[in-house]
């Protein structure tokens, strides 16, 4: 079993297939953390670099601890991207880590398709660990992946996203996935939170009324307010935002059916969602976390078996 | 090279773009840079013979939009290459944005750009700055500009977005019938924009330059023309919308011109698909039902010019991630091959005038004719060649283009002007 790319770049070049072969390679890296001893000799020889460009915690650890349960070597390098923009570029950057004798790389970058830049310009291998407001691929998968794990399968499946879809990656990246898997798709928040070409370029439905795309879902995938990326108005203030697009409780009470509650985190409390909600027997946000190890150890178990000699 | 004394044109056609004519095959002698006979057959041992298949002469080009950063940018252009390259193109006059450092805002800096190339092959025709270091809050001395050798006034690659500056630009050159152009964009509906708006933007995760941006300068810089009674250029519209603005100004007859580049019409934003930078430009490339429009409108006789919009980049500036790369790409070289090529249903004697007469006339330069007597400024080309642009033979100082490698129609061979002959001696196959 083999991917059709040779780097993650995005769900967007993905087949159904690929993401069917990471499922079931994730699946038997799952069993394996559930064992007494966790770790596999299987990339041993490789030597694996996160470079994180932007902040993060849970998904740089993340693949850490999936690297060093295949048994990878591992390089972390953490920079601002105001940092290298002053000084070395990008390319120059890598080339000098690879230069090291590195294998694959996984990286973070607050530019949208940098990782495709990359990927043009370097021998090994390239993980998106999020680019922009472009794509969060392995956030997407091991969504998709949790999905499939709760309820049995993704097709056909009602899926909500809600928040903040215009400046998400997570919320691009699990539109393509699920799309490609046969879940129906609806984004829901403010207006000027969400794309205006959406509809027609990815065939999802458009909703601004958080309680109906809940009444509509089967799951209701929870973003972060990127706080960070309100480098405009877009909304009034964060007590309004959590009055009329804040999961509440109540409202999950309201429904007349059980719904799966996700969130890829860090959550803001009391933003988007409840404390009551986020921990309630409807969330799933942990067994997110613990499926991404599995599915990024199966991603780099897949892409190291692609790689390409440049010796 | 200097221009040998005389020079014979051996069978060339004349585009005629003020009557719309193509001649028959004649000969053309040239003497000490002026038209000297035009006859079915010239004898003359003496000259240089310049015999080229299928050759067509025009009046030179212009070109209304360049920028060959020079002084301050001489890394990616300077006058030397960026002449050699707009000959290579068929440009025997360029128009060149004001956003140099220092910024072209005063004699001093016409001085410079007019007395630096007045050995060049190719007449420059600067672009004087409206506002003051382009800040877009004080006005530059229009008037001095305009006396010494300012043909028109832009704050180029950045549009005066203060609707009072831009009103009292258009009132203040109405003194000495000046034109201001602008590249439309309203920057707060713009901003952080990456790529036009639209599916693709959405698809490749992309922030979005929405089209109203475009739309609303054109409405807003339309009115202010009006109210000022005074002229309006808008180079590189991209945009319907923005086109159906201007259709209505003409009808309506007010003094509103425009024009469009060559990569509008050839490239859309689903090429972005690769975050390609050279595929950066400003405006930036649009959808497919633009294009279309574009194409439609100058079927149409809407839109009056061509713009290169030449922009070069260094290396350090284009090999980077998308969102960090310099918007522009060189243009002068492509320009012809490109319109012609796509512009196949336009007459060929329409799109020569879109770069010949109709620019002339926007900037208040004489009509060049191809007479007996007259100075020659000229354009030698082949309108039906088919080439493959290929990187080697390229004039700028970049190589920033998206067109390596396409097959391109209609092949300029050289130009004649200033009393010097540029040819290419050798043609791609």
């Amino acid at each position: 079993m083999s991917l059709s790319v040779k780097h993650l770049l995005g769900i967007r070049d993905l087949t159904a297939e690929d993401i069917e072969i990471i499922f079931q390679t994730a699946d038997q890296f799952k069993e394996v953390l559930n064992r007494p001893i966790k770790k596999v000799p299987t990339l041993r020889d490789t030597t694996v670099v996160n470079l994180f460009f932007e902040n993060s915690t849970r998904t740089r650890i993340s693949f850490e601890l999936a690297e060093k349960r295949l048994s990878a070597d591992v390089v972390n390098f953490s920079a601002g991207v105001s940092s290298v923009k002053k000084g070395e570029t990008l390319i120059d950057t890598v080339h000098n880590i690879l230069a090291m004798k590195v294998d694959m790389v996984v990286m973070r970058h607050s530019a949208s398709g940098a990782p495709h830049f990359l990927a043009r310009h370097i021998p090994a291998s390239v993980i998106n660990a999020g680019d922009g407001i472009n794509e969060h691929p392995t956030q997407a998968l091991l969504d998709a992946y949790s999905i499939r794990e709760r309820l049995g399968q993704v097709k056909g499946v009602r899926v909500a996203i809600i928040g903040d879809i215009m400046h998400s990656r997570v919320a691009l990246s699990n539109i393509y996935c699920l799309k490609k898997l046969g879940a129906e798709v609806m984004v829901a928040g403010p207006p000027t939170l969400i794309p205006k070409y959406i509809e027609e370029a990815l065939d999802v439905r458009v909703c601004y009324h958080v309680k109906d795309a809940l009444a509509w879902c089967d799951v209701a995938n929870v973003l972060r307010i990127q706080l960070e990326r309100q480098n405009r108005p877009l909304f009034s203030s964060l007590r309004e935002y959590n009055l009329y697009y804040g999961i509440k409780r109540s409202w999950i009470d309201a429904l007349q059916k059980p719904i799966v509650i996700m969130h890829p985190g860090p959550i803001n409390r009391g933003v988007e969602l409840d404390s009551e909600v986020a921990d309630s027997p409807q969330s799933i946000i942990l067994q997110q976390v613990e499926n991404g190890v599995a599915i990024r150890m199966a991603v780099l178990y897949l892409l190291a078996g692609k790689k390409e000699s440049f010796s | 090279m200097l221009f040998p004394m005389r020079v014979l044109l051996s069978q060339v056609r004349i585009v005629d773009p003020q009557h719309l004519t193509v001649s028959a095959p004649c000969d053309i002698l040239i003497v000490n840079g002026y038209i000297e006979r035009i006859a079915d057959r010239i004898d003359d041992e003496t000259a240089e013979k310049v015999s080229i298949p299928n050759a067509h002469v025009s009046p030179g080009w212009v070109d209304l939009f360049a920028d060959f950063g020079d002084p301050g940018f001489e890394r990616k252009e300077d006058l030397t290459s960026g002449c050699a390259a707009a000959a290579a193109g068929g440009f025997t006059e360029v128009c060149l944005v004001p956003n140099t450092a220092p910024v072209v805002q005063s004699k001093a800096e016409l001085d410079y750009l007019l007395h630096k190339s007045r050995h060049l092959p190719v007449t420059i025709r600067p672009l004087g700055a409206i506002s003051k270091d382009l800040e877009g809050k004080a006005l530059a001395e229009l008037y001095d500009l305009h006396v010494h050798g300012a043909v028109a006034f832009s704050d180029g690659w950045q549009p005066v977005q203060s609707a009072g500056l831009l009103l009292k630009a258009l009132e203040y050159v109405r003194a000495f019938d000046g034109l201001i152009m602008q590249l439309p964009d309203h920057q707060s509906l713009s901003a952080h924009g990456l790529m036009h708006e639209g599916i693709h933007s959405v698809r490749l995760g992309m922030p979005g330059i929405p089209a109203i941006s475009e739309l609303i300068q054109v409405q807003r810089d339309t009115e202010l023309a009006r109210y000022a009674a005074s002229r309006i250029h808008f180079t590189g519209i991209s945009t319907r919308e923005a086109l159906q603005v201007i259709a209505r100004a003409k009808e309506e007859g007010l003094q509103v011109s425009c024009s469009v580049t060559p990569y509008h019409l050839a490239l859309t934003d689903a090429c972005l698909e690769s975050y390609d930078t050279n595929l950066k430009v400003m405006p930036p490339l649009r959808s497919q039902e633009d294009v279309d429009a574009l194409k439609q409108a100058i079927q149409q006789g809407l839109i009056d010019a061509f713009a290169t919009h030449h922009r070069p980049q260094d290396m350090e500036s284009k090999q980077v991630e998308f969102e960090y790369a310099a918007p522009g790409i060189i243009g002068l070289e492509t320009c012809f091959g490109i319109i012609n090529r796509e512009l196949a249903a336009v007459e060929l004697t329409q799109k020569i005038a879109m770069l010949t007469t109709k620019p002339r006339s926007l900037l208040g330069l004489p009509a060049v004719e191809i007479s007996v007597g007259k100075e020659a400024n000229l354009t030698i080309f082949d309108p039906d060649k088919e080439w493959i642009f290929e990187e080697k033979l390229i004039r700028s100082k970049s190589h920033h283009t998206p067109f390596i490698g396409q097959q391109l129609r209609g092949f300029v061979y050289g130009i004649l002007t200033k009393n010097q002959l540029i040819l290419h001696h050798s043609s791609p196959q």
